[in-house]
């Protein structure tokens, strides 16, 4: 794997704290990579690290092959953080011309028009940033992580605050950000759902240690099945129930209302379960199948790492 | 040094555009100088002038007392107003971070910060005790003894006086950005009164000749010792206090 991002056994401890227990993860280049995990977890703490705010105590650190210390490769890097750090009194135009000259671009006009068009800020980009609505601000963030063409997104929470439409603006501008400007996004959320509709590889971390790391469809195939439901004509004889309970694969969970639940194994079909309920003389009327989402894998992961 | 104009230029800018607090900056340091003038002239300069034999030194003492009070204002209401003020809200609006994030250095963000707050007040403490100068030698002095300066007059009220407001302001900022800016502003807050009516009064009273070398020498000597504590902090800055503190 062609690494952007490399971080190996990272420990750091803040006050008395153990923020980061030697977190180990790679996001390869082109990847958007989501990392989830709750309030406190740490990865506020990973995401300065990542922009050299922080340093480590142990551990190492690597953006595309090169120490984050060193001023050439932050240039490398665009963020978006949270608070976005704009400047209120200031207008569109005039924050990323500003950050366009920190990052020493001399011909930058086009560059930022074309990110303003981009981003649907045109028209009132002569506005000052302090009218803006949290998307509008949520947008620009992101124009101005793309001011200097970096090769790694750094994004934090870009979603939080902004409304659904304005959430699915942001979504979309990340996936071209990946897909035609190629850039390699990490993505910090608490938005399951958004991670999952964007994100390739994930890693979650709790209590400042990596609990689950891949890509997001092994991941979830990893969790299982999903849930399957069997809705059939009639009652289920006990001796049937507890034959289904004796088959591991199947994950039968219960029956109630006519309805059969079931948590498959990876490799157990929808069709071996009606096959054994139609061999003994079930009548079924409907079955469905939904995929394991990312909620129920980070609830799990979650629910096994709380102290009793 | 284009790092340092560009983050200079950039909040200066930011900082002019609130046009309340400006305005509002701007009287109170408008009535601070001229009821500072005032009161100088009516309880010294008047008196002095009526006085049989007119004592020039004495003259040129309370002019350099009252061009330097009115550059020290300058600067001081300034800082007073807008060294928190833009600390806190860049700290809390996550402007230091994401500047810190950039290739930028720290030390020259810290400078680059110092100076924004520090330029404008020293315009405006520069151009008042110019204008003080002048009103004061035009209403009293130039009709009787003619146009009264001296070089130490001018280094007092025009050089020792912003230097130790460039000192001061980059300790300042320096205490604010690795920590509190509440503590920084306790220290602008409280610098100004006391240290202005300590010069003023260590000049008026001839403890220090504020017409001669005395007066200027021990402001500079003041200026580098807030130079030095600075130096002496600068390890403090770091981006991780920074960020951490914010």
């Amino acid at each position: 794997m062609d690494a952007a991002i490399k971080l190996e056994n990272v420990k750091k401890t803040l006050g008395r704290r153990e923020v980061l227990k030697g977190i180990s993860f790679t996001v390869a280049r082109g990847d958007i990579f989501g990392y989830l995990g709750p309030n406190g977890a740490g990865k506020t703490t990973t995401i300065r690290i990542l922009l050299g705010l922080l340093r480590t105590d142990s551990g190492k650190l690597d953006i595309m092959g090169q120490d984050i210390s060193r001023s050439e490769t932050r240039k490398r890097i665009g963020f978006a953080l949270d608070p976005d750090g704009l400047y209120d009194n200031m207008t569109a135009e005039e924050n990323l011309e500003f950050y366009a000259r920190i990052y020493g671009l001399s011909d930058y006009g086009k560059q930022i028009a074309g990110l303003l068009e981009a981003m649907g800020l045109s028209d009132r980009s002569k506005d000052r940033v302090g009218t803006y609505s949290k998307g509008m601000r949520q947008r620009l963030a992101l124009a101005r992580a793309m001011t200097h063409d970096p090769e790694v997104l750094v994004l934090d929470e870009p979603t939080a605050g902004v409304d659904p439409s304005g959430q699915m603006e942001v979504r979309q501008i990340i996936l071209d950000a990946a897909h035609k400007r190629n850039k390699t996004v990490f993505l910090s959320s608490h938005n399951l759902d958004e991670v999952q509709r964007i994100c390739n590889r994930i890693a979650l971390i709790d209590r400042g240690e990596i609990k689950l790391y891949g890509e997001t469809e092994t991941l979830r195939r990893g969790m299982g099945g999903g849930k399957v439901t069997i809705d059939t004509a009639g009652d289920i004889p006990q001796a049937l129930l507890d034959d289904l309970k004796k088959r591991p694969q199947l994950g039968f969970r219960e029956f109630k209302n006519r309805t059969l639940l079931f948590s498959p194994q990876e490799g157990t079909d929808i069709s071996d379960i009606i096959s054994i309920l139609a061999g003994r003389g079930i009548k079924i009327e409907g079955a469905a199948r939904q995929e394991a989402s990312l909620e129920e894998m980070y609830s799990a992961i979650l629910k096994e790492v709380e102290p009793s | 040094m284009r790092d340092i104009i560009l983050i200079a230029a950039t909040s200066m800018k930011n900082n002019l555009r609130l046009k309340i607090i400006i305005a509002v900056s701007i009287a109170v340091i408008l009535l601070c100088v001229v009821a500072l003038i005032v009161a100088f002239c009516i309880l010294a300069v008047a008196p002095a002038m009526e006085a049989e034999t007119i004592d020039v030194h004495a003259l040129k003492v309370y002019l350099t007392v009252i061009v330097y009070s009115s550059c020290l204002i300058g600067l001081g209401v300034n800082m007073n107003v807008f060294a928190f003020q833009t600390m806190t809200r860049e700290k809390s609006r996550g402007n230091m971070a994401a500047l810190l994030a950039t290739p930028l250095d720290v030390r020259r963000i810290w400078i680059a910060k110092s100076l924004a707050v520090y330029l404008p007040g020293l315009i405006l403490g520069e151009m008042l005790a110019l204008i003080s100068l002048i009103a004061v030698n035009y209403v009293y002095f130039v009709p009787e003894v003619g146009f009264l300066f001296t070089p130490w007059m001018a280094v007092s009220g025009f050089l020792a006086a912003p230097l130790i407001y460039l000192g001061l302001s980059l300790l300042v900022h320096l205490i604010g950005l690795t920590g509190k800016p509440a503590t920084g502003n306790v220290i602008v807050q409280v610098f100004l009164p006391v240290f202005a009516s300590l010069m003023i009064n260590l000049g008026v009273h001839n403890v220090l000749d504020a017409a001669s070398w005395p007066f200027a020498v021990t402001n500079i000597g003041v200026a580098l010792t807030i130079a030095v504590i600075g130096v002496m902090l600068r390890s403090r800055l770091t981006k991780e206090r920074i960020v951490l503190s914010s």
